[in-house]
């Protein structure tokens, strides 16, 4: 090959290198962007007068006279709807019965419609559930409502051969001629007034209990729960991972036993996360019965075990990196090995291990598997501290999971789900960061 | 100054020991070591109990059914009266979206680690490693979550055109490339310069026209695919591949470092490129270290629960064709996560000890695959240190 070619082969390479390393940074971006910015939409949002009137209801904050006059307002635009509706009823009710059944069952979806958007009608019984009780409290939310009110979706089945598309009808359309017909632009002109947006911080999301199945309300039985099991699961493995590095670095002669021991070590590392949750399920729950099912305690457990070989390795690496001299000098001064560890080498290893740490918290923090079995429930409240022992709790990183794939109406919650994410992200990525910055400080430090 | 004297020297008094206390001190030494050692096995005693408790829930199962049905069918109805635990499509699955993983993370991560040590200078490479590490911090969870809202949608919905474009960005540059290396080499033997020159050309123009004709076939038959789920094979193994991506990364960029200045240098003294010692003398030296991070990061893929139980579509049957990445999949992990809630928990029941049986499969192949590793590193470790 001559030279230019292989130039170009070298240069292709190198694209090659930088191209993979961009696509990586690309992947964190895209994952990362959309559940940065909806995310945040879970808590800063345009929120509806019903969004004030459930917060004042349920949960006593907001200043009632002002809500009362907004909703004086806004009742005031909604009456005209319901007297459109009215006066349907009335024009149904003097129909023959075959125009009635044209018109009944859309009538039905329009009225299902209204309900959804606007809380229930006039003449409603009062609902059971509390999603039933109130209209939509996020305007995004209440726009998407008002397009499933003006159109009526179907589905394109002419083309056999391509998977069905849907397209919308007008609802207008359906009723023509009749008196409903003004409903639908009038609706779609007045619904902001009806509704009164508003930009609102909803930070009770980070501090309040869910309603009714996350339809309202906060995410924070799941972050304490989370923090509950991430700090019990170092509170068992933080201890034991320092002192087995201590034993690892300080102590361990070269042999069959110490490398039996390594190996254990790493064999821990590369369970699948799901076995660990088969293990705590089979040995503290079912053979030592720590609780009666699914406790924190057995969740911390089963996480503790986890985390402990990174721990370890952290450990290792932190007192391997603190200079001979420390040690020679302590030993030169007499003091005994222990004391040489406890007062000199452990102080200066301090920010190492506790990078480690952090890292691990992290990891904690955000598993899934080895709680499904151990400690997560999917509905509850915030659990006391004094309740650890014995109940489950719901736990972030659960009840993502739970939320985007089992909950009955997954789609209609997606903003809870996103700030679910967000917020464990954001715990994790956090914790990351200031290892990153402590390891950055400690290298400084050493080097001098 | 006095005061500090006689200090010392009651000091020096307490070293005269008699060996009676001397012993005592020696014993207290061995105890104290004795507890460490303790603490220290107590990860020994989690592994072999791991193994134990897994195993001991995973025995019923094979000796209420059998091995066959588990290994060799494919029927998996738990629910069904008689039930039937045939799991060859879900351990299927798992293979399946490794691979797939693999096929993606291993060149990917290989390149990138190559990058990060040989090619990128230190300041550039201090902001590429939280990137790295960020990718593995991220809970499993929000990637499935990810996968799941964000992923499958789209790839059900334009997932032709992605397919395409992905096609054409990645696949035109190594024609291009490939193109001119070959018209080079087939010319070579040309002696006349006007000649080569001349012949060169015509196959410059030829192979590219025939290049650009393959990438259209491929690209079109891609662009016409319909995806009639996005929670698929394919979606599975793309996320799983950046979860496994750090892992490889960090563990073969450990290697190439390991490889030594002399060698890199020996390379560029006569006269070599960098791709060319990089590929010929650095990536030799280095395969076993690199192997070793393959293996880890594989296993990463496998052991993987939260993104393959949320994306993967959970149909426990094998894909038609088998090699359809577009079908969904069910995996072993995604098994157990899935299956435990309806198996009730009932202790004795086939339902609940198959899903032990899988873990156990799981847990045997992890270990296996970790000790591999371990071999690997420390030979290689070995032989670098002994040359």
């Amino acid at each position: 090959m001559n030279l230019g070619t292989r130039k170009l082969l070298d240069h292709s390479f190198t694209a090659l290198g930088f191209g993979s390393i961009i696509i990586m940074g690309l992947a964190l971006l895209v994952v990362l962007f959309p559940i940065a910015t909806k995310g945040v939409g879970a808590f800063v949002f345009k929120g509806t007068i019903e969004h004030r009137k459930l917060l004042l209801s349920e949960f006593h904050r907001g200043d009632p006279k002002e809500i009362v006059k907004e909703e004086t307002e806004t009742n005031r635009y909604r009456q005209k709807v319901f007297d459109m509706l009215a006066a349907f009823d009335q024009e149904l009710d003097q129909m023959d019965y075959e125009q009635q059944s044209k018109y009944r069952s859309s009538y039905d979806q329009v009225k299902t419609s209204l309900r959804t958007l606007l809380g229930p009608l006039p003449g409603d019984s009062e609902p059971a559930l509390t999603r039933f009780q109130y209209g939509q409290t996020r305007w995004d939310k209440a726009e998407e409502k008002l397009h499933g009110l003006l159109y009526e979706q179907k589905w394109d089945y002419s083309n056999p051969d391509v998977i069905a598309k849907p397209y919308d009808v007008s609802r207008a359309a359906g009723f023509a001629g009749t008196s409903l017909v003004k409903l639908f632009p009038y609706v779609e002109e007045n619904l902001d007034k009806m509704m009164m947006p508003e930009w609102t911080f909803y930070w009770g999301f980070f501090t309040e209990s869910s309603l009714d199945a996350h339809f309202f309300g906060g995410i924070w039985p799941e972050i304490q729960g989370t923090i509950f099991l991430a700090i019990g699961a170092m509170l068992f493995a933080f201890p034991l991972g320092v002192i087995a590095a201590i034993y690892f670095t300080e102590y361990a002669r070269d042999g069959f036993l110490t490398s039996m021991l390594r190996s254990a070590n790493s064999t821990l590392a590369g369970v699948p996360s799901i076995v660990f949750g088969l293990f705590g399920l089979a040995f503290f729950i079912n053979t030592l019965h720590v609780s009666e099912s699914k406790s924190v305690l057995a969740g911390s457990l089963t996480l503790a075990i986890m985390i402990l070989p990174t721990i370890i390795r952290a450990a290792e690496e932190a007192i391997l990196a603190v200079p001979k001299t420390y040690k020679e000098a302590s030993l030169g001064l007499g003091s005994t090995k222990w004391n040489t560890i406890v007062t000199v080498i452990l102080p200066a290893a301090l920010p190492g291990i506790l990078t480690g740490g952090v890292i691990s918290l992290g990891r904690a923090a955000g598993e899934t598997a080895p709680i499904i079995f151990t400690a997560a429930v999917s509905v509850g409240a915030a659990i006391g501290l004094g309740d650890v022992l014995t109940s489950p709790t719901p736990a972030l990183s659960w009840n993502i999971y739970n939320l985007a794939s089992e909950h009955e109406a997954a789609a209609e919650i997606r903003h809870v789900q996103y700030g679910m994410v967000l917020a464990l992200v954001t715990v994790v990525l956090l914790l990351n960061l200031s290892a990153v910055i402590l390891r950055a400080r400690i290298s400084k430090k050493l080097k001098g | 100054m006095n005061g500090d004297v006689a200090s010392n020297q009651s000091r020096s008094s307490e070293f005269i020991v008699s060996a009676q206390k001397h012993k005592i001190q020696k014993i207290k030494q061995k105890a104290g070591e004795a507890i460490l050692l303790l603490i220290a096995s107590f990860v020994a005693i989690v592994v072999f109990f791991i193994f134990w408790f897994v195993a001991r829930d995973a025995v019923p199962f094979f000796r209420l059914r059998g091995f066959a049905e588990f290994f060799t069918s494919a029927d998996w109805y738990p629910a069904d009266d008689p039930p039937k635990f045939g799991s060859l499509a879900i351990i299927y699955g798992s293979l399946m979206v490794t691979l797939g993983s693999a096929l993606i993370a291993v060149p990917m991560g290989v390149i990138a680690s190559i990058c990060l040590s040989d090619i990128l200078p230190f300041s550039v490479r201090q902001y590429v490693k939280p990137v790295i590490e960020m990718l593995a911090a991220i809970p499993s969870v929000a990637y499935g979550f990810f996968a799941l809202v964000v992923f499958a949608p789209l790839l059900q919905n334009n997932g032709g055109p992605i397919l395409m474009w992905t096609w054409w960005v990645i696949a035109a540059p190594f024609f291009l490339l490939a193109v001119i290396v070959a018209s080079e080499l087939l010319t070579t033997s040309i002696a006349k310069e006007s000649m080569k020159k001349s012949a060169k050309m015509a196959l410059n123009i030829v192979l590219s026209l025939l290049a650009i004709l393959f990438l259209y076939v491929v690209g079109n038959h891609l662009q016409g695919l319909v995806i009639m789920s996005g929670t698929n094979a394919l979606n599975v193994s793309i996320i799983l591949s950046f979860m496994a991506l750090p892992t490889i990364v960090s563990v073969s960029e450990d290697a190439l470092q390991a490889v030594g200045r002399e060698l890199r240098e020996g390379s560029y003294a006569l006269g070599a490129t960098r791709a060319e010692t990089i590929v010929k003398t650095i990536l030799p030296a280095a395969s076993s270290g690199i192997l070793a991070a393959v293996i880890l990061g594989i296993m990463r893929a496998l052991g993987e629960t939260m993104v393959v139980w949320m994306a993967s579509g959970n149909s426990s049957s094998i894909p038609v064709p088998f090699y359809n990445y577009l079908d969904s999949v069910r995996t072993l992990t995604a098994t157990i996560a899935g299956d435990m809630g309806e198996a009730d928990q009932v202790t004795g029941s086939a339902r609940f000890h198959v899903l032990f049986a899988m873990g156990l499969l799981l847990l045997i192949v992890s270990f296996v695959s970790n000790l591999i590793s371990e071999r690997i590193v420390v030979r290689q470790r070995k032989i670098l240190s002994g040359q």
